[in-house]
């Protein structure tokens, strides 16, 4: 008999055990601990692989910062890391753009007037790249400190919730954390980033019209031209740095400047592709194509209400990848084909002898103007 | 002698392992990302003519870099652009096999 249990129940009693210890999970409810266990494990390798990313990054811009002469980088990487900007009060909405835009621009001069005390001889365009090659490892390691509190939270508190949430959220973390990692290359060498698409199309409206004047305001270059019988207005960053400048506060201080005799407004701005779309389409809309966080968008629409402008926005599409790492082929042939589209477009809306306002928006890092 | 019912019992068991081991490295698989090179393209204002180099730090769009081959203009950077490195096997042409 026990010969006969041996050779034909072996099967039955593993099921058997399976379900036993199946129902002992359930009830005591070790089944979802052993679940937060491998949600917290692989949230942590993968933030094991955020920290090297961040130590890698760290690394190469202490190197280049020693490179450039200064002594010990990482004082200035210990402020850099944690510096912060406070948003403003946004339940009194009374001038919040006014207060968002001061304190922008105070962080702004603030970061800039940092990584200028550590390198007081150094030429605008390098310092450009090493700040933004700052913010970049900046930004990683803030995610790192974010992720890793939440993942500690959760586990403190066996918060499930919090770790599922967080699990479900990584792989979304990872690629942009990547592309990040992968687009400082682009901010040490000063090679144009898809971003500059704006500045590009505008840099070549320059080439292609008779230059009349250039001036430069808030770190942004204004240059008046005469093209296909009209007066164009051209505003991009000041290149080929890597710089956004004020291009809304701009256009809006040149519009004035005109008393309103402006015939049409264009923004060229590069904008994130919906996914299952191509890298470089070229759309075009209404409205201001901008992507700051308010004060500069805000400028463009109230000077073109104030006095009843066109405004017209071209965008040429990308992924976050093509966005903020090397330009692309295809994002560089966009603009290209964005230039033309631009005259036809004028061409389309003006007539002969107007005064036509184009903004090329973005990050001219490589791009001249 | 292993009874039918058994032997149901046995497949389904080593199914299920084989099956949660393919599921675990299926998700472990990472697909290959694309590299790329930076080139820059120099162009002679007066002559027209056109070289690709591989881009160097520092350099611009704009920028004069070197002299025209055929002109001795200086050269100006046309367009600085990535494009995906090209595998090695796909290099191979049926003309240079």
């Amino acid at each position: 008999m026990g010969l006969e249990m041996a050779e034909t129940d072996w099967a039955s009693l593993i099921v058997q055990i399976f379900w036993l210890l199946f129902f002992i999970l359930l009830f005591t409810g070790a089944n979802q601990k052993i679940q937060m266990k491998l949600w917290s494990m692989d949230i942590r390798n993968k933030l094991r692989i955020i920290y090297k990313y961040f130590n890698d990054d760290e690394d190469k811009v202490k190197n280049l910062l020693k490179n450039l002469g200064v002594a010990s980088p990482e004082l200035l990487f210990k402020r850099v890391l944690d510096f912060f900007t406070i948003q403003p009060v946004d339940i009194e909405p009374t001038d919040i753009i006014k207060r968002l835009d001061h304190l922008l621009r105070t962080s702004d001069k603030s970061f800039r007037r940092l990584v200028a005390s550590y390198l007081p001889g150094i030429d605008r365009y390098e310092r450009s790249l090493i700040e933004t090659s700052l913010s970049i490892v900046a930004a990683l390691y803030m995610v790192y400190k974010i992720i890793r509190h939440y993942l500690l939270l959760g586990e403190k508190e066996n918060n499930w919730i919090l770790l599922m949430q967080l699990e479900l959220v990584m792989p979304q973390i990872m690629r942009i954390v990547e592309t990040y990692h992968k687009a400082l290359d682009a901010f040490t060498t000063g090679k144009p980033i898809g971003d500059g698409v704006g500045p590009l199309v505008a840099y070549r409206l320059i080439e292609l019209g008779e230059v009349v004047s250039r001036r430069i305001v808030e770190e942004t270059s204004i240059t008046e031209l005469r093209l296909d019988n009209r007066r164009y207005i051209i505003i991009k960053a000041e290149g080929p740095g890597s710089n956004v400048g004020h291009p809304g506060a701009v256009l809006a201080s040149v519009i004035e400047d005109l008393k309103g005799g402006v015939d049409l407004v264009v923004t060229i701005d590069a904008a994130l592709k919906l996914e299952g779309e191509e890298n470089g389409e070229i759309a075009e809309g209404v409205g201001a194509a901008i992507g700051d966080p308010g004060p500069e968008k805000i400028a463009i629409e109230r000077a073109t209400t104030k006095y009843g402008i066109p405004l017209r926005a071209v965008i040429v599409k990308m992924g976050l990848a093509e966005a903020i790492q090397g330009m692309r082929k295809e994002i560089y042939e966009a603009g290209e084909r964005t230039v033309e589209y631009i005259r036809r477009l004028v061409k389309e809306l003006t007539p002969i002898n107007s005064t036509v306002v184009i903004a090329g928006i973005g990050n001219t890092m490589g791009i001249p103007g | 002698m292993i009874s039918s019912q058994d032997a149901i019992t046995w497949i389904a068991v080593i199914s299920a392992i084989i099956l949660s081991i393919y599921f675990m490295m299926e998700s472990m698989r990472k697909p290959k990302e694309p590299e790329y090179e930076t080139m820059e393209i120099l162009e002679c204002p007066k002559c027209g003519y056109t070289v690709t180099k591989e881009f160097e730090p520092g350099d611009f769009i704009g920028m004069i870099k070197g002299k025209c081959p055929k002109c001795g203009t200086p050269l100006i950077i046309k367009a600085i652009y990535e494009v995906e490195k090209k595998n090695e096997k796909n290099l191979k042409t049926p003309n240079n096999l």
